[in-house]
């Protein structure tokens, strides 16, 4: 099945040159509208791919302005894939699009032992001749993944059921995030279930140009996403970017799974708190004793890229002791593993160093953003602790059932 | 007063071919051309560089002209054609006995004519109508027609020849019922000038009619005007002929980074009847739908139309009327030195070239040969220096502009080079980004090195001449970017053409304008739309005239 792109409706106002946030700091990157829908008129012609195509970070930005509704990412990930189908992908490509199969290779290795083989200054040099800057705020593994703890829980039995898609940033690297999440929805009135099934929704190889790779895990997913749809059972996800894969990208990229097997709304997880404590069905009081605690919150450009508003945002607004402060500074430039790649971990520094600094200066003690790399990047180049705005939930209503575990 | 042994008139394919071809042959010849480059029916053609196969049933002897010299053009226009192959294809519409004789013709004309299936045949053309009957492969290919004729000047000029521009004949001097010069109105400098010479080659084309009348004679050329429609992007790799009698509206043809349908076919009384209309724009639309069921959802960038020099002395018009040319030597209607050479299409432009310099060679007694099938117009590009250049010039913007340059490549390299090293001088970097050398045209990737380039040539007076050596403004935003940006550049590096900067920009937009105003309509609308917001509004481009006018 070949998607085709049509390169008609651009009609080059270059609004999304203006709010590129790569294009903002490099010229490396020809911008989105030379490299998206002009460019492809040449690609028709047969001309060889610009070396610039590589500088998108599929933020999405480019989408959510053009006012003509072309999906210019999706242009630069289609050419991307053709590229790597047509020369092979590098190592290090493969490396940081295949995260969750490494995980998986490592399970049965003791997170400290994996944590010092694979972030010790020997093998941060060996990754950095790879491609990985050793600058780059690699996530630590978590103890024990999302899935292991999951199972262990004690579920209060609910008779409202809800699917849970944790995504493998949650289930590799923050499960308490993850665990976070559950005990909201059991409080709302849901039991969550997580299925086995599920794997990565498919970004990091879509974004690094593995099509096939990114194909099956969607069918996958697809799959067991419509089990549940014939039960009526909703799905949510607390993760942006795995929201909008399966909302925006996998209608476009692979129309016939999606026509042959459905598609089943993965709700944005926050939204459907939001909803469950407007209905009263979950109650946002707070903890007695607790201090009024600032929060700085940074929006996600793939939440942005939905255009269904800041629904994390507003849950923390509705928590009474919680001082939140919106910190619109656009894109925070990892755009998932593209900051770490060396070439680009200087760019994405610089894209997001207006958030950082916004970061610093602000009195909150935390930052909140729902997106993992986002959390990492803030982190790295702010210097304070980044977390999930439902993990702030949890402290503000339940503070001392909450472990400390890691946050990322 | 200038002397010459011939003067040709015409710029277009015909001419610049013959001027070459005398050149070649060592004959001081100077060429006389109304307008810019390719001002006539070269550049307004749909770029099809035909096999034959279209003319072997009515037309055999032209089909194998055809075929002779689209192998001819392959060898010494490289930079000019590419090599894209045509279907002709059989729809449900077309009567399927007309195969036989077709694929007859092609046989007996030399062409290689082979049926592929219509799976394999959409397989390679996804946008083809899946309902398509039969489809044959022939050696069709697509030609630049601005460049074929820029080429043609500069191989021209390499071996002696002369070609002005801008300059229209408006007398034929003679005496004695014999040729001996031109009177001619240099249009920029609003001059005349007189040329002495001993021999005058007619080669206008659709104009070579009001030539020959200007001379005394009579000739049967009626214009034939034929509209074409360029969309946006390219939706077919290959020609795409509907396998039937020639009509309108039944052929594709992808072009650079465009597609181009044509044509329509109606007489009219003026070479310069270029008006293509709306309602022949739908006419054209439907006509294409049997072989591109999509082609009402593609975005037109603009129509456009040229007439062909049909030459009907027995009064046949329109697709019945010979694509066939003659060259005349007008001694036998007692004038002597001159010679017209009438009809013809451009994918034979070499072979007219070359019959009419036979001709004129051997009345003026030079014994040479035509060499012009055998050495290359423009030498291929070095890619030892193209190589080089991929340090300030964006790779592939680089391969596109060596072909379309011809001999302008090196100068515009060595510019783009000392322009990159100032800057990073300046700035203390590396010569590795091209932000010394922006692209001001987007759509067809256009650098400011080679537009500064082509704009101080002294042939060069306007926005339009360096559209037709670049494609400057022929992209999706037909100009509402690259306009302004290029004329801010030219003022900045204290270039002037030959309006002022503000007249520069408004003629070039009306001129696009021209073209997109018969097929107004979806994104291109709001294309124009937002080229007006940006010229009428924010820059207030007519405020701007008006203050000037004052």
């Amino acid at each position: 099945m070949k998607v085709r792109i049509n390169p008609d409706k651009c009609i080059a106002c270059t609004t999304c040159v203006v709010n590129c946030p790569v294009s903002r700091v490099t010229p490396k990157f020809l911008g989105p509208r030379m490299i998206g829908p002009a460019y492809e008129r040449f690609r028709l012609l047969g001309l060889a791919e610009d070396e610039s195509l590589t500088y998108c970070a599929n933020c999405k930005n480019c989408d959510i302005t053009c006012p003509q509704g072309v999906h210019v990412s999706s242009i630069n990930m289609l050419a991307r894939a053709e590229q790597s189908k047509k020369y092979g992908a590098s190592l290090r490509d493969w490396v940081l699009a295949h995260g969750e199969l490494q995980a998986k290779m490592l399970q049965m290795i003791p997170a400290g032992l994996k944590n010092w083989g694979m972030l010790n200054p020997v093998t941060r040099h060996v990754l950095d001749k790879l491609g990985i800057d050793k600058r780059a705020p690699l996530p630590a593994f978590a103890k024990k993944t999302f899935r292991q703890m999951f199972k262990k829980i004690n579920q209060p039995d609910l008779p409202r059921k809800i699917i849970y898609f944790p995504g493998c940033y949650i289930d590799v690297y923050d499960p308490q995030t993850g665990l976070d999440m559950v005990w909201a929805f059991n409080r709302a009135g849901y039991q969550v279930i997580s299925p086995d099934a599920f794997c990565c929704c498919g970004l990091p190889m879509i974004a690094n140009g593995f099509w096939e790779d990114a194909r099956k895990r969607a069918k996958r997913n697809l799959t067991e996403l419509a089990k549940w749809r014939n039960e009526g059972v909703p799905a949510v996800t607390g993760c942006p970017s795995c929201a909008l894969i399966f909302r925006e990208d996998l209608p476009e990229y692979f129309p016939d799974l999606v026509e042959k097997l459905g598609m089943h709304q993965l709700e944005d997880a926050q939204d459907f708190l939001l909803q469950c404590a407007e209905r009263g069905e979950l109650a946002l009081r707070e903890a007695a004793g607790l201090e009024p605690m600032e929060v700085i919150y940074h929006a996600p450009c793939h939440l942005r890229a939905q255009g269904d508003g800041l629904p994390g945002y507003k849950l923390l607004q509705a928590l009474d002791g919680v001082k939140v402060t919106e910190a619109n500074a656009g894109c925070c430039g990892i755009s998932g593993s593209y900051g770490f790649k060396k070439e680009k971990y200087d760019i994405a520094q610089e894209i997001g160093s207006e958030l950082f600094r916004k970061v610093r200066e602000s009195k909150a003690e935390v930052a909140a953003s729902e997106c993992g790399t986002c959390r990492v990047q803030i982190q790295h180049g702010s210097g304070k602790k980044a977390i999930h705005p439902v993990a702030i939930l949890r402290a503000r209503l339940e503070p001392g059932n909450r472990q400390e575990g890691q946050t990322g | 007063m200038l002397e010459t042994t011939v003067v040709v008139i015409g710029g277009g394919a015909t001419g610049m071919g013959t001027l070459r071809d005398l050149s070649m042959r060592g004959v001081p010849a100077i060429l006389l051309e109304q307008g810019g480059i390719a001002h006539g029916t070269s550049s307004r053609f749909h770029g099809l560089l035909h096999s034959g196969a279209r003319y072997v049933v009515n037309d055999p002897a032209s089909a194998r002209e055809c075929i002779e010299e689209n192998m001819i053009l392959r060898r010494i226009g490289k930079q000019c054609v590419e090599e894209t192959e045509g279907f002709f294809v059989l729809t449900p519409k077309d009567d399927p006995k007309f195969v036989d004789a077709w694929e007859k013709g092609c046989k007996e004309a030399g062409i290689d004519a082979r049926e592929i299936s219509v799976k394999d045949a959409l397989r390679l053309e996804p946008n083809l109508a899946p309902d398509i009957v039969r489809c044959f492969r022939v050696p069709d290919s697509c030609v630049d027609g601005f460049r074929l004729v820029l080429h043609n000047r500069m191989s021209a000029e390499r071996h002696g020849g002369k070609a002005l521009h801008y300059h229209e004949v408006t007398e034929i001097l003679k005496r004695n019922g014999k040729v001996y010069g031109v009177r001619v109105l240099d249009r920029m400098h609003n001059k005349t000038i007189e040329i002495r010479c001993r021999y005058i080659i007619n080669a206008a084309g659709s104009w070579s009619g009001l030539i020959a009348a200007m001379a005394g004679l009579e000739a049967s050329i009626t214009p034939d005007r034929g509209t074409l429609v360029a969309f946006n992007h390219r939706f077919t790799s290959r020609v795409i002929n509907r396998l039937h009698p020639s009509s309108d509206g039944d052929i594709f043809v992808p072009h650079g980074s465009i597609t181009i349908l044509g044509t329509t076919s109606v007489p009219t009384d003026r070479p310069d009847d270029t008006r293509a209309t709306y309602a022949e724009v739908v006419k054209l639309l439907e006509l294409g739908e049997p072989l591109f069921p999509q082609v009402h959802d593609y975005r037109i960038l603009r129509a456009f139309a040229g007439t062909r020099p049909l030459y009907t002395p027995g009064g046949a018009s329109g697709r019945k009327a010979t694509r066939n040319f003659q060259v005349v030597d007008h001694a036998a209607d007692g004038l002597d030195g001159m010679v017209s050479i009438f009809g013809g299409k451009l994918t034979t432009y070499r072979l007219m070239a070359e019959k009419v310099c036979d001709d004129v060679c051997k009345r003026l007694g030079v014994g040479t040969t035509c060499r012009t099938a055998d050495e290359p117009m423009c030498p291929a590009p070095d890619p030892a220096i193209l190589e080089q250049a991929t340090k300030y010039f964006p790779t592939h913007a680089l391969n596109l502009m060596a072909d379309r340059l011809g001999d302008d490549l090196e100068p515009v390299l060595q510019k783009a080079k000392i322009d990159a090293e100032k800057a990073a001088i300046a700035t203390g970097t590396q010569v590795c980004d091209f932000s010394g050398n922006p692209l001001l045209c987007e759509c067809e990737m256009v650098s400011l090195a080679e537009i500064e380039t082509v704009a101080r040539d002294p042939g060069v007076y306007s926005l339009t001449d360096i559209r037709l050596r670049t494609r400057l403004g022929m992209g999706t935003c037909q100009g509402a970017f690259c306009s302004v940006r290029t004329v801010g550049s030219l003022v900045e590096h204290g270039i002037n053409l030959e309006f002022s900067p503000t007249d520069s920009v408004c003629r070039f937009m009306q001129e696009r304008w021209k073209g997109a105003r018969p097929a107004l309509w979806g994104q291109q609308a709001r294309e124009m739309e937002f080229g007006r917001a940006i010229y009428a509004g924010l820059l207030n481009l007519d405020g701007a005239m008006h203050e000037q006018d004052n």
